[in-house]
This record gives C-alpha cells, structure tokens and sequence, in this order.
C-alpha cells in the first residue's frame, strides 16, 4: 500500500542542537502511527512541517504525494488537525470558533460536529477566553475530527483531559481507525500511543530513535513493580536474591516474568505492590541501553 | 478571491473598533465646521498669530478665507490623517501579527484556503475599514456644511480632498500591514509601525514649523498629500495622490508575497 505521509530525510535546524535532523518515516494509508517522544524532542516541529507552517531546511515532507509546504491547501482538504498549543479566537464563543472552522473548511453538515460536543459532554456556548484548559482541548478535538477527514494530525491529543476523557479520545480513534482514517498522533506517554496505534515512531534530541510495530515494543518491554517490604531485612534479602538493590524498605524490580516475582516474594512480609508506568527514559533505556 | 467566512469574521471582530474611530472623528469634524465663521476666523486668526509655532505644527497656520481652506486646514492637515492612522495601527496588526502571535494562526493556515486568499482577505478588511471611513466623513462633513452654512463649500474639491486623505490612508495601512506580516510577535508589529508613523507624523509638524525646517517635508510621506495642491487643483497634487495609492498598495502585496514565503511559528 502507499504511503499517506513521506518525511524524507527531514532537517530543521534552529541552532543550539534544536530542531530536527534527518528524520525519515513513512505512514501507511489506513495505519495509525504513534510519534513518541520526551517534550522538546522534535514532535510539533516535526508536524508543523508536514502541516506546511514551515519549510525544511533540508529534506522533504509529503502528504498524498504533494509537497507539503507548496500545497499545504489541497492537502488540507482532507486533513483534521489538532495543535499541540491551543490558541483559538479569544472574542469567540466556543460554538462560534466550531462554525468558524466549519466554514472555513466548508462543511455544510454539522452532524458529525454535534455528535462529538456531546461525546465529549462539552458546554461550547460561553466565552473562549473564560474556558479550562480541558474545554480549549475538547473544542480543538471537535474541530479536528468534525470533517470526518482521511488523515488526522494530532499533536499532543490528550493533554488537558481528564482520564474519562482520555478514556473517551482513545475510543474515538480506535472508531476512527475502524473508519479507515490514517492517523498520526503525537505524545510523550507510550500507554496513549500502546492503546491507539499499530507503529511508532520514537524520535530524541531531535533524531528518530526506532520505528517499531508496537507489538514488538510490547514483547520487549520489561514490567516494572514497586515492592514495599514490612522490614528493611527482608527488602534487602529480597533484592539481592532478585540482583537489584534495595532503598529502604522499597525495592524496584524489572521482570518480565510476572510468576517469577509472585512465586518469589511468597516467603516474604509484604506491605504494598505497585506495578510503575515507565516514563519514556525508562523506556529508552531499557531498548537501548541509553546510548544516545 | 476572498475568503467569505474569514471576511465576516473579521467584519464583526472589528466594526466596534470602526465605530469608535468613526464617533470621535464626528465629534471633531461637526464641532471643526460648526467653528467656521468669518467673525470668529478673525479671532483665531489673531490667536493663531499669537503663537504661530504652535498652530503651524499642527498645519493650522491659515485659517484660511473659504469653508474649504478651513476644512482643508483645521481638519485634514492634523485629526483626519492621525486619528484614521491610530485605527489603522490597531487593525493592521489584529488582522495577521496577532493571530501569529497568539497561535490562532494555525488554525486559519490548517484550513484548506492558501496564504495568499488569507492574506488578500486581511487587505480587503483593512483597505473596506479605510474607505468606509473617508466616505462616512465625507458624507457628514458635506451634510453639515450644507446644513449650517448652504452653498459655502467647494464640494468638489472636498471630495477630491478625501481622495487623498484616503490615498495617504491606504499607504500607513501598507506601512502598518507589511510590518504586520513580517513580525512574529504583536510587540514588534505595533512597535515598528507606530514607530514609523508617528515619526512620519513628528517629522510632518516640525517641517512646517519654519522655513528653517522646511526641507524635512522631503522626509515624511505625510507631504504627499498636499491639501492646498489639491484645492488649488494642481496637477502636481494629484500626481503625489497616485504615488500614495500606488505604494500602499505594493507595501501590502510585498507583505502579502513576504508572508506567502516565510515559516509562520504557530
């Protein structure tokens, strides 16, 4: 199948080692593709571009086979995007930027964008400019996927939400995807990006890591659980049998052998068990020992 | 061409902004008229030559004889060129600089309607809010003339007076929408066109000051719309008239190419 999206050998460089360097991927038509990556990584620059804000210093980007700074209008008639910084018309009502956006894409029907303000239980009648960051969020949501479009750019989609609304955005890609939209959707948290997308990309310093299948990152991630002992005896009996170190009465195990651990700690006085998101680092140093 | 939903938008964003500039400027323009009158002429004649400096830097020297020379003199050698100009200032950077700046950009670059349709959209609104301007002044200042004093003014030479308030108009937009296009950031955008306008302004009143400064008038383009060329109907005023729309007009277009081109950071 053809690619939806071709970054070829991407480069901005803003000095000081920011930007992004040679950052080459491709997106399927019908995927949905993760861009993961700790905050000042590269992702927004990396989507401002494939959005046409901005010209490559080098390399190109392109989107339906068209060069996306040249004709970032056609390509954006069948595009959703949502900005990674939420900046509306503050002299707005929310409903009045939804139908703004609206026509300026023109879509006659706002079935669709009513569905999602009730999905997403939003109150769009007052004032922009008097809204919660969650609200800003959930209007830049609606004004993304209203158009029901065949790709959908998404930086950050999740920040700002609280976790039913998280919750709730994860479903509706999920529908989306079942829809056949090609999605590539930004984020610094890999349990967003486990739960929705089928690749990722990993981009740091702004260099692309790997491009994994996120069943492949699944397979090698490690679990990590916080083990709280009664006594610091045990913690420590414990952690050398298991070759960790003990703080305290805590103690930080990697397995990825769950039974091991729950055969294991039997024998001991357990008070707490705490099975630890890995932030991103974590991540990175676990796939790559945390070379650079 | 135009971007319809962008157009109203901006129409209802800023048509206060309109009506304020329009309230005050009938305020000045009813009272302006109201003050002509042979009698009290003579009395502000004598002031004027009480302290001459002053009235000349604000081009208020002549009162001059006619209904027209008076208009000319008191309103549109001072408060029709700067009060539009402070509107245009606000306008031109609200129009593409601010939506920059805050980041609401994004959203009108996202839609599927390129920069040049955008930035073509931003003009029109400009150049519409200027023409509505001169033409509501025009109508009221006409309108009062006729009423309070019939048959005193030299209507087609007004008119073409407000020809060229609105030519001078046209090209402090361009001036304020080319710094507009190019700024990232509101604080540069207004800075640097307030800046130049209110130099252009300074440099204006101290060149009539005195015949010492009287070269300085070579140095704002404020000269270019000669008020007494245009009533005394010289063709060297309306030639000085074209080079005012003319260059707005490219300062705009070079804005418009300017933003066309360059990396929007939103």
């Amino acid at each position: 199948m053809s690619d939806i999206i071709t970054a070829a050998n991407l480069t901005k460089d803003y000095g000081g080692g920011k930007g992004v360097f040679d950052v080459s991927f491709g997106v399927k038509k019908g995927e949905a593709m993760g861009f993961l990556g700790p905050n000042g990584a590269g992702k927004t620059t990396t989507l401002r571009q494939l959005m046409g804000f901005t010209r490559p210093d080098g390399g190109t980007a392109e989107i339906f086979g068209l060069d996306c700074f040249a004709n970032a209008a056609k390509i954006q008639k069948n595009l959703g995007y949502l900005p990674g910084e939420i900046a509306f018309m503050d002299d707005m009502t929310g409903m009045e930027f939804i139908k703004f956006i609206a026509a300026m894409k023109s879509i006659k029907d706002m079935t669709r964008a009513n569905e999602l303000i009730s999905y997403f239980e939003l109150d769009a009648s007052g004032r922009i400019k008097k809204m919660s960051k969650g609200m800003k969020q959930k209007i830049g949501i609606v004004c993304a996927f209203m158009q029901s479009a065949d790709l959908l750019l998404l930086d950050e989609p999740t920040s700002g939400l609280d976790p039913l609304m998280q919750k709730k955005f994860i479903d509706l890609i999920l529908r989306e995807k079942q829809r056949g939209a090609t999605i590539l959707m930004s984020s610094h948290l890999f349990e967003e990006i486990e739960r929705t997308c089928d690749r990722t990309v990993i981009i740091r310093a702004g260099r692309i890591a790997a491009i994994e299948t996120l069943d492949d990152l699944r397979k090698r991630q490690k679990k990590s659980i916080e083990i709280e002992f009664a006594n610091e005896a045990g913690a420590k009996s414990f952690a050398s049998a298991f070759k960790t170190s003990a703080d305290g009465c805590n103690v930080n195990v990697l397995t990825d052998d769950i039974n091991a651990l729950i055969k294991a700690l039997g024998g001991y006085d357990v008070k707490n068990l705490m099975p630890r998101t890995q932030t991103l680092e974590e991540l990175f140093m676990h796939f790559y020992g945390g070379e650079k | 061409m135009l971007c319809t939903p962008l157009f109203k938008r901006e129409i209802k964003a800023n048509y206060k902004l309109w009506i304020i500039f329009a309230a005050v400027l009938t305020m000045y323009g009813l009272m302006i008229i109201s003050m002509f009158d042979p009698k009290l002429g003579e009395s502000l004649q004598q002031m004027a030559q009480s302290m001459p400096q002053v009235f000349a830097a604000f081009g208020m020297l002549d009162a001059g004889s006619t209904l027209i020379e008076f208009t000319a003199n008191y309103l549109y050698g001072f408060l029709m060129v700067v009060m539009p100009l402070v509107m245009t200032i606000i306008l031109a950077n609200r129009l593409v600089a601010h939506y920059v700046d805050t980041g609401s950009m994004a959203y009108l670059l996202a839609a599927p309607v390129t920069r040049r349709k955008i930035i073509f959209t931003q003009i029109i609104t400009l150049c519409l809010a200027e023409l509505a301007l001169t033409l509501y002044m025009t109508l009221l200042c006409t309108a009062a003339a006729e009423g309070m004093f019939k048959g005193e003014l030299d209507i087609k030479a007004f008119l073409l007076l407000n020809v060229g308030c609105f030519g001078l108009q046209i090209f402090l937009a361009g001036v304020c929408f080319i710094c507009s296009c190019i700024f990232n950031d509101a604080k540069y955008s207004v800075g640097v066109s307030s800046g130049l306008c209110i130099a252009f302004v300074l440099v204006q009143m101290v060149s009539q000051v005195g015949d010492k400064f009287d070269f300085l008038k070579y140095a704002t383009p404020l000269t270019l719309f000669d008020t007494d060329g245009i009533i005394a109907n010289e063709a060297a005023a309306y030639v000085k008239m074209a080079i005012l729309f003319l260059c707005g007009i490219a300062l705009m277009l070079v804005g418009m190419g300017a933003f066309e081109k360059r990396d929007i950071p939103v």
